[in-house]
């Protein structure tokens, strides 16, 4: 299978008032079409960071990244942007939905970016994939915390599915997903994340605590103060190769 | 269409209202000043050509030539004649001597004529002057001539019925050292009367109305062909008073729309910031969904463009119809009806709307785009204000220009901007000292408050110059109309003179004195004067002497000048150069101005022709002198020895109050010799224009308050999400209601009167170089502005940033930290 995300000997480093601080040392890794990956690690270790970097939202200071079979790191910030819009999708802890857009028009917001005109009628779909087709007009205030995510949720996968290419290179990034909700309403999100992941066949990157939600991923890569400190696949499922 | 359509969303979600409010407001509030401003100018103008009876006049001693009228009629412009000359009237055995005015059926082209056709009638106004062979009197000269109405009053040769008394003549002033009382008659009787003669002093007026391009280009083609026994008569050489108070009145409104400008232009800025930091999250998440930084710009400019149209239609919209109210509602205050308005007024709103978006909104909402992605990731929503440089230079620069345009005067922007420069200068100043104050030997509510304004001490430096700008503004306005109106008010106080009696016999001298005092009238001193001409200067011929010099044709030389002496100086002059002169001194004082035309210094020698007798005295100082001050005054004043062989008359002026008007037909009876102007009713038509000009100043000022209160809103609202939030919190944790509310008003009390600090100290400078660069004015310092500004700075944010974030104290903290999360 051919990679979707590769990314190789990754090197962050940050100017600060004592010296050049290191956010992330020497990383590489590689993730085939469907495949899923968890990142964990303690706070500041760095996972976050990465996510981003793997998302073309910032560029390393050492190293490559392809996604979609593209160098990004190799690409000014318009053309990454233009790439996400292709085949990045973002779940964020804090769902991230704009509180003056109503729930269809946040999930419209990826397909009028691209300047498509089937937006509303996708959103309202990708809505009723995750049970809320009866709430489009309402307002993110007027939604519980998991109705909120879920909105996201169909935002994210709205964006993706928007990739023109015949095989799905759409890749779905989340990040600490079920951090700002209960246990119960943070297992059903889960669920509809993998489902709808397993429909769509994208591929997931996601950074979590939970060790639950991590071992449901093909992939971990656990890591501490920047570096990798354990990789491997997951018990029980194809492995992808992961590499420190 | 997506910046639309989220310019839409937004604006439905009520993330566009501040902005949208203050553009709205902004553009509203100096279309209707705008608005307001130039009609009221131009009813004041027309007004103030009433002075004239005409548009322009041409002055002449002598008949104008044909050609010149001809050349009038052919440009299509409005004509009239006036002639007025001085003569003996009579009545049966009375006798009495008048200002006649003969006037042509077009007269007055501007103004009204005021007459009763009876003693008792009420007054009305009347189209032209008198039929062909009637004659209207002003109301004294009936008792005085023992005339009733419809007698036969005799002027020269000709006979003529007198069928009105005259109540206003609007320009009346034009010849103000006309003797006697007026008498009006028509202009086809005048040769019948065969009192004008060759050699006779009469003065031709001509008038003209029209189109404004055909006045101009008319008086272009005649002025080359005047002589020097004409001059072209506008409102500033007609009326200076007038013209001088419109003047300033002009500045003033420039002013105070310049102001409005900078006070919207403040509120635009304040909340275009509070709207991009809260943006700042949505366009984070728009950029990790796949918007670059060229589709974030291109949409948020996009927002701007609608955002500025809608606004500046309902702001010009609202701006005409609050003016069009307020002038209705002051229709009866206006002497004529202000004239519809221009296009002008528009175009100002339109460019005041794009100047503020572009300056202010522009910067904030450009910064958005360079939103780092990974916001989203570190849940990070601070917008660090890089390249903050493009506000601070856009933003002044935009008001600059736009401030200049409407002004059109560098004076106006520079004295606002260095009130400004001065304001945010002190507010980093007056920053830096409240945040190094030590918290810990302070009380609760000052701990909590001097807490929170160190924690927004960058932010807080933007909100005390915001604070400070509308206070200013409100300030300088509020003393600036202060200054012009009692400016105004001393220059024509209540007992201002309002007669002139002179050729008064020496041996008059003592027994008017007597009369006024008897009659309780106040008279000024009575002045000598002697009529000569001057015809040397240093032993040179005066017209050559100054010809060589270069000095511009002075009518000075061509005419015989009042001569005085006295040994006390006029309260209204002061000496500029030289010495006033004690008893044993010889020499004369000139008017300084007079002395610059001449190229006169301090020494040269005067030679006078008096009566073909020749004085000489050395010029011992130069004087400034207040021509408006309604007292004698003289161009030349020797020491009193010089000029006392000369024959001399006495000149006086004295304040007569209208019940006590007929005291005049006494005075002319006892004294027939004496001449008598009358100034009462022009004083009285002057003191109306200034007062319609005061309540045009006060009425602009009160949407300017309205505008000041605008940026306090704006600036308590763009920090109160902040202040909010860290109430809840501290109520959470067991803050008391009083606590916060008292720790709330002592934070926005201090911010007020810092701001209000500044605000005098900017507002004093403003003052001062308006004073004296715009309004010609003396400096003065204005105390009450150092004790007011603070106090009102501490009242008003005060109240307003605690009324506004009461909400965090009334509401559960629960419920505030829901809506802001």
């Amino acid at each position: 299978m051919s990679a979707v995300l590769r990314a190789e000997s990754l090197h962050l480093r940050v100017a600060t008032g004592e010296g050049p601080l290191t956010l992330l040392n020497n990383i590489s890794l590689q993730l085939a079409r469907g495949e899923s990956l968890a990142i964990t690690g303690a706070s500041g270790s760095g996972k976050s960071t990465l996510l981003g970097l793997l998302a073309g939202l910032d560029v390393p200071s050492e190293g490559r990244i392809w996604l979609g079979g593209e160098e990004i790191t190799a690409m000014d910030e318009e053309q990454r942007a233009a790439l996400r819009a292709r085949c990045v999708g973002f779940v964020f802890q804090t769902f991230q939905l704009l509180p003056g857009l109503t729930a269809r028009e946040n999930v419209m917001l990826p397909s009028e970016l691209r300047g498509e005109r089937s937006a509303a009628r996708r959103a309202g779909e990708f809505l009723a994939r995750v049970g809320l087709e009866h709430r489009l007009h309402h307002y993110p205030r007027q939604l519980s915390g998991g109705e909120q995510q879920r909105v996201a949720l169909a935002r994210a996968f709205c964006s993706i599915a928007g990739s023109s290419d015949s095989e799905n290179d759409g890749i779905l990034f989340a990040d600490e997903p079920t951090g700002s909700l209960d246990a119960g309403n943070g297992e059903k999100i889960i669920d509809l994340l993998f489902q709808l992941n397993a429909e769509s066949a994208t591929t997931l990157v996601l950074v979590t605590h939970e060790q639950r939600l991590a071992e449901r991923c093909q992939s971990h890569l656990r890591m501490a103060a920047g570096e990798v400190e354990i990789a491997g696949s997951a018990p029980g499922d194809n492995l992808s190769e992961v590499s420190a | 269409m997506l910046p639309l359509k989220l310019l839409f969303r937004d604006w439905r979600g009520g993330e566009l209202a501040l902005i949208a409010t203050a553009l709205v407001l902004a553009v509203s509030c100096v279309t209707a000043i705008a608005h307001f401003t130039d009609r009221l100018t131009r009813a004041m103008h027309i007004q103030s050509q009433t002075f004239l009876a005409a548009e322009r006049v041409l002055r002449s001693s002598e008949p104008a030539d044909p050609a010149w009228l001809e050349g009038a009629r052919e440009r299509g412009l409005q004509r009239a004649q006036t002639v007025s000359f001085a003569s003996m009237l009579s009545a049966g055995d009375q006798f009495q001597f008048a200002a006649i005015k003969a006037v042509s059926g077009s007269y007055p082209l501007v103004g009204q004529l005021e007459m009763r056709p009876a003693e008792n009638a009420r007054s009305r106004v009347a189209d032209s002057g008198p039929p062909p062979g009637q004659v209207w009197l002003e109301p004294r000269l009936l008792p005085l001539l023992n005339l009733e109405m419809g007698d036969n009053l005799q002027v020269g040769d000709a006979e003529l019925t007198v069928t009105g008394l005259l109540d206003h003549e609007p320009d009346r002033s034009d010849n103000l050292f006309s003797m006697g009382a007026r008498v009006m008659m028509n202009l086809e009787d005048l040769a019948a009367t065969n009192t004008v003669q060759p050699g006779s002093r009469v003065r031709y007026r001509y008038l003209f109305a029209g189109d404004d391009a055909a006045l101009e280009d008319y008086f272009q083609w005649l002025q080359p062909q005047l002589t020097e026994h004409q001059r072209v008569i506008d409102l500033q050489e007609g009326q200076p008073r007038v013209a001088a108070a419109l003047g300033r009145a002009e500045s003033f409104l420039y002013l105070a729309g310049s102001l409005a400008v900078l006070l919207a232009s403040v509120a635009v800025g304040l909340a275009a910031r509070r709207y991009s930091l809260r943006h700042t999250s949505y366009v984070a998440v728009m950029k990790s969904l796949g918007a670059g930084r060229g589709k974030v710009l291109r949409i948020y400019l996009g927002q701007l463009a609608g955002l500025v149209l809608l606004a500046t239609v309902a702001g010009l919209l609202i701006g005409s119809l609050v003016q069009a109210q307020a002038v209705s509602l002051m229709a009866d205050f206006f002497p004529v009806e202000p004239p519809p308005s221009h296009w002008r007024p528009l175009l100002v709103g339109l460019v005041t709307g794009i100047a503020c978006a572009l300056g202010f909104a522009l910067p904030p909402l450009a910064r958005l785009a360079r939103t780092d992605p990974m916001q989203t990731l570190r849940r990070d929503w601070s917008n660090p204000d890089r390249r903050e440089w493009l506000g601070l230079v856009l933003g002044p620069a935009s008001m600059l220009l736009l401030i200049w345009w409407l002004s059109g005067d560098i004076a106006i922007t520079l004295a606002l901007f260095a009130g400004m420069a001065l304001l945010v200068g002190g507010a980093a100043l007056v920053n830096q000292l409240l945040v190094r104050g030590h918290l810990s030997t302070l009380g609760g509510s000052w701990r909590i408050a001097l807490g929170s304004l160190q924690r927004r001490a960058a932010f807080n430096t933007l909100l005390i110059a915001a604070f400070g700008t509308g206070l200013l503004a409100m300030l300088a306005l509020v003393f600036a109309r202060t200054t012009l109106v009692e400016e105004w008010r001393m220059q024509l106080p209540d007992n201002a003179p309002n007669h002139f009696l002179f050729n008064i016999a020496p041996h008059d001298v003592d027994e008017l004195e007597t009369m006024l005092a008897e009659n309780n009238i106040t008279s000024t001193e009575l002045y000598p004067m002697v009529r000569g001409r001057l015809v040397a200067i240093n032993g040179v011929p005066a017209k050559e002497y100054n010809k060589e010099r270069g000095g511009d044709r002075v009518g000075a030389l061509n005419r015989e000048l009042n001569l005085s002496w006295t040994e006390n100086l006029a309260p209204d002059n002061r000496i500029l150069e030289g010495q006033w002169w004690d008893e044993t001194d010889e020499g004369v004082s000139v008017e300084v101005e007079l002395a610059a035309r001449l190229n006169l210094a301090l020494g040269d020698q005067l030679r006078f022709s008096i009566g073909g007798l020749e004085v000489e005295a050395p010029v011992t100082s130069l004087r400034s002198l207040d021509w408006n001050s309604m007292r004698p005054n003289f161009f030349m004043i020797f020491a009193p020895g010089t000029l006392r062989d000369f024959p001399a008359t006495y000149i006086t002026s004295f304040h007569l109050p209208a019940e006590k008007k007929l005291f005049v037909n006494e005075l002319v009876r006892q004294y027939p010799s004496v001449s008598l102007i009358e100034l009462d009713k022009i004083i009285e038509r002057i003191r109306d224009t200034i007062g319609q000009v005061s309540l045009a100043i006060e009425s602009v000022m009160a949407l300017m308050l309205v505008a000041g209160v605008l940026v306090l809103i704006a600036g308590v609202r763009a920090s109160i999400a902040e202040r909010l939030q860290e109430a809840a919190i501290i109520r959470t944790l067991g803050g008391r209601r009083r606590l916060l509310l008292n720790s709330l008003l002592v934070e926005f009390g201090l911010l007020g009167t810092a701001a209000g600090l500044l605000a005098a100290a900017g507002a004093e400078l403003t003052l001062a170089v308006l004073s004296q660069r715009v309004f010609e004015l003396p400096f003065a310092w204005h105390p009450l502005l150092w004790l007011l500004g603070p106090l009102a700075g501490a009242l008003l944010v005060g109240t307003a940033g605690t009324l506004a974030c009461r909400s965090s104290v009334s509401q559960p903290p629960l419920k505030v930290l829901r809506e802001l999360a």
